[in-house]
């Protein structure tokens, strides 16, 4: 039986990589001035899609006692953004791309804690018998 | 650590951008400075100074292999000052019999500080401050609404 529902992992490792994207875009603020920065992101849809396909990823038991597979580690990746020139100094920061997606990422990152604490609510309501 | 590296990150961004603050102020003041440095036994004006940034932390190297190497992530850090440069573009001439260092022509070298430029620098600077305290605000917010999971 599962008291902690997997739900509660998915959306931690939702909270991490919305830290992580938090990190690249204050670094990507940081560096507006710095000659030669490329600005870097987050993949997160094809982090979520990995992500996806590991839960997808059974193990092959043949005794009852056997342990499944522990959720792999969530693996989100960083790329840069090489393509793109926005200054002629050859950094291609775009501080108002960077603002909004700031902006974003923290009301993403609200949500996500709101629906933890949402979980935590409901479990500890069973726990008290409905009371 | 993840959580806590954002808060340095911006908080380089706030260093370099107090310094390059500081640097203009420099340059302002010293706009008609003309015994900043003895040469030669004899005083030379002073000289615009501009500040160098690079990413702090990684060399581009580093940076490259790490991406190759899939930990694309060590790529991410904050600004650092890598030095303090000296303009050396051309110093003003100025008409001036009067002014002690005028040479026998009477011309008086002045530094080569343009204060248009200086408050061009000014404003980016700050508006850069301003950005990396809004990130940091930002930072701050998130991290103390993951406090209050579960409560």
């Amino acid at each position: 039986m599962n008291l902690i529902s997997p739900t509660i992992q998915s959306l931690e490792q939702a909270l991490s990589t919305s830290a992580l994207k938090q990190q690249t875009h204050t670094a990507n603020i940081a560096n507006v001035d710095t000659p030669g920065y490329k600005s870097k992101q987050v993949d997160f849809e094809t982090a979520l899609k990995n992500a996806a396909g590991k839960q997808a990823l059974t193990s092959y038991k043949t005794d009852s006692k056997h342990i499944s597979f522990s959720n792999e580690s969530f693996d989100p990746r960083v790329t840069v953004n090489e393509n793109s020139v926005h200054k002629i100094n050859g950094n291609n920061v775009d501080m108002d791309v960077e603002m909004a997606e700031l902006a974003k990422n923290q009301l993403h990152y609200n949500a996500v804690t709101d629906r933890i604490s949402g979980k935590f609510r409901s479990l500890s309501s069973v726990i008290s018998g409905g009371r | 650590m993840t959580l806590f590296n954002s808060f340095n990150i911006s908080a380089s961004g706030l260093t370099a951008n107090r310094l390059r603050m500081d640097v203009v102020s420099a340059n302002i003041a010293n706009a008609e400075t003309t015994r900043a440095r003895m040469v030669d036994g004899e005083w030379t004006p002073y000289r615009r100074k501009t500040v160098e940034l690079t990413q702090s932390g990684v060399s581009p190297f580093e940076q490259k292999l790490q991406t190759m190497m899939g930990n694309g992530n060590k790529g991410i850090s904050g600004v650092s000052v890598s030095r303090i440069k000296e303009d050396n573009g051309p110093l003003t001439l100025n008409y001036d019999p009067s002014h002690p260092d005028a040479d026998d022509n009477g011309y008086v070298q002045l530094p080569n500080v343009d204060p248009i430029k200086e408050m061009v620098d000014l404003m980016s600077a700050t508006r850069s401050y301003e950005a990396n305290v809004t990130a940091l605000n930002a930072s701050k917010s998130m991290f103390m609404k993951a406090l209050e999971i579960g409560k």
